[in-house]
């Protein structure tokens, strides 16, 4: 049986959508079977960040009404093993969807898959509810900015009341020159406000936008730092236990301090 | 302590501890920003397990958060005219 692991965030614009591309891409070539699905009806974005929008024939709607056989409408990656694509109704809203549906095709696809991901899309309303509804965990992305963060708060409070865990976090957008000079937040203090796991940090790289561009997720060109954080995070979800990159470019002193204060 | 030395030097405090605080603030509050329906809620089943023991009017009864410091009570005003002495022998 996989997991059903939501992506959300309270926010908008965070990096749900390029976290949900790249961790679904990771895991698949980390060799393990992925359903990514977009439950961000009426303004879909995972297929054309993954590259695969002029493929899409089936959306999840489809399958709801019954126009189609959930099988028929996964979309298959042809340049990974293992991974498929379930696009959202772009034509349709939020409420035309009930979260029993969205939760009888999660409940389907963790049959057939090791890991299936959920985008969902910004806010705590309907959107939220269908995303999270066949969920058994969760991983909240923010940015380290004050309204990110209290977004993140928000919907973590409402993730702990559907019992929904774990749930982890990813820092997105990180950067450790501004956190050098005292204009971001660090990690610590991201963790010390939120209270919940880390599992990775990812920094800000203009590799996300250029292979967004290109709609090739940056996890196939294992260079950029973006990408090797997705990868980590990949690591992390199927199990293995790598420790939390250190960004931070601090002095020796600092590092061997952080080390023992380090949150674990 | 912290601050004062950093005075004395004339430096302004980090932009980032900045919001470290302001985010903790806002956040305890969002936190226990309680639900007005769940208030209303709270106060109904409240007055039910009350009104087994004492006769008040329902448009008497104030119920409210106050936030001492950092921590939030719960305030609950039942004004009562008279106690149910026969239920205290079952
Ligand atoms: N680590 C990063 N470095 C640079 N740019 C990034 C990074 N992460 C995300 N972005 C950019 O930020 C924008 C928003 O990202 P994305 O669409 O993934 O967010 P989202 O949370 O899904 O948004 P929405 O709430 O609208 O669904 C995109 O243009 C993306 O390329
Ligand atoms: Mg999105």
């Amino acid at each position: 049986m996989g997991k059903v692991i939501v992506v959300t965030s309270g926010k908008g614009g965070v990096g749900k959508t390029t976290s949900t591309a790249n961790l679904g891409t990771a895991l698949a070539l980390l060799d393990k079977t992925v359903a990514v699905v977009d439950a961000d009806v009426g303004l879909r974005n995972l297929d054309i960040v993954m590259g695969l929008e002029s493929r899409i024939v089936y959306t999840s709607m489809d399958v709801i009404e019954k126009q189609c056989e959930l099988s028929k409408a996964l979309v298959r990656d042809r340049r990974v093993d293992g991974l498929m694509l379930l696009a959202a109704s772009q034509k349709n809203n939020k409420d035309d969807i009930q979260p029993e549906q969205m939760k009888a095709i999660c409940d389907k696809l963790r049959t057939t898959h090791d890991f299936v991901l959920i985008d969902s899309p910004a806010g705590i309303e309907r959107g939220f509810s269908n995303a999270s509804a066949g969920a058994d965990e969760a991983i909240v992305v923010t940015t380290p900015d004050v309204s990110a963060i209290r977004d993140a708060d928000r919907i973590i409070g409402l993730l702990q009341n559907a019992r929904i865990e774990p749930i982890n976090l990813v820092i997105n957008r990180f950067s450790p020159q501004l956190v050098g000079n005292g204009s971001m937040m660090d990690q610590a203090d991201v963790l010390d406000i939120l209270n919940i796991d880390l599992i990775g940090v990812v920094p800000e790289d203009s590799a996300v936008i250029t292979s967004t561009n290109r709609g090739i997720p940056l996890v196939y060109e294992d260079g950029s730092p973006g990408a090797q954080a997705y990868m980590r995070i990949a690591r992390r979800l199927t199990g293995q236990r790598i420790p939390i990159h250190s960004f931070e470019q601090k002095g020796l002193l600092n590092n061997i301090v952080n080390w023992f204060t380090r949150k674990r | 302590m912290n601050i004062s030395i950093r005075q004395l030097f004339g430096r302004k405090p980090k932009s980032s501890s900045i919001a470290k605080q302001r985010l903790k603030l806002v956040i305890t509050q969002d936190r226990f920003d309680v639900d007005d329906r769940v208030m209303t809620r709270l106060h109904h089943e409240l007055a039910e397990v009350l009104a087994k023991y004492f006769e008040f009017s329902a448009n008497s009864v104030k119920m409210d958060l106050k936030q001492e410091g950092n921590s939030y009570i719960l305030v609950a005003d039942f004004p009562y005219t008279k106690f149910h002495e026969t239920n205290m022998r079952q």
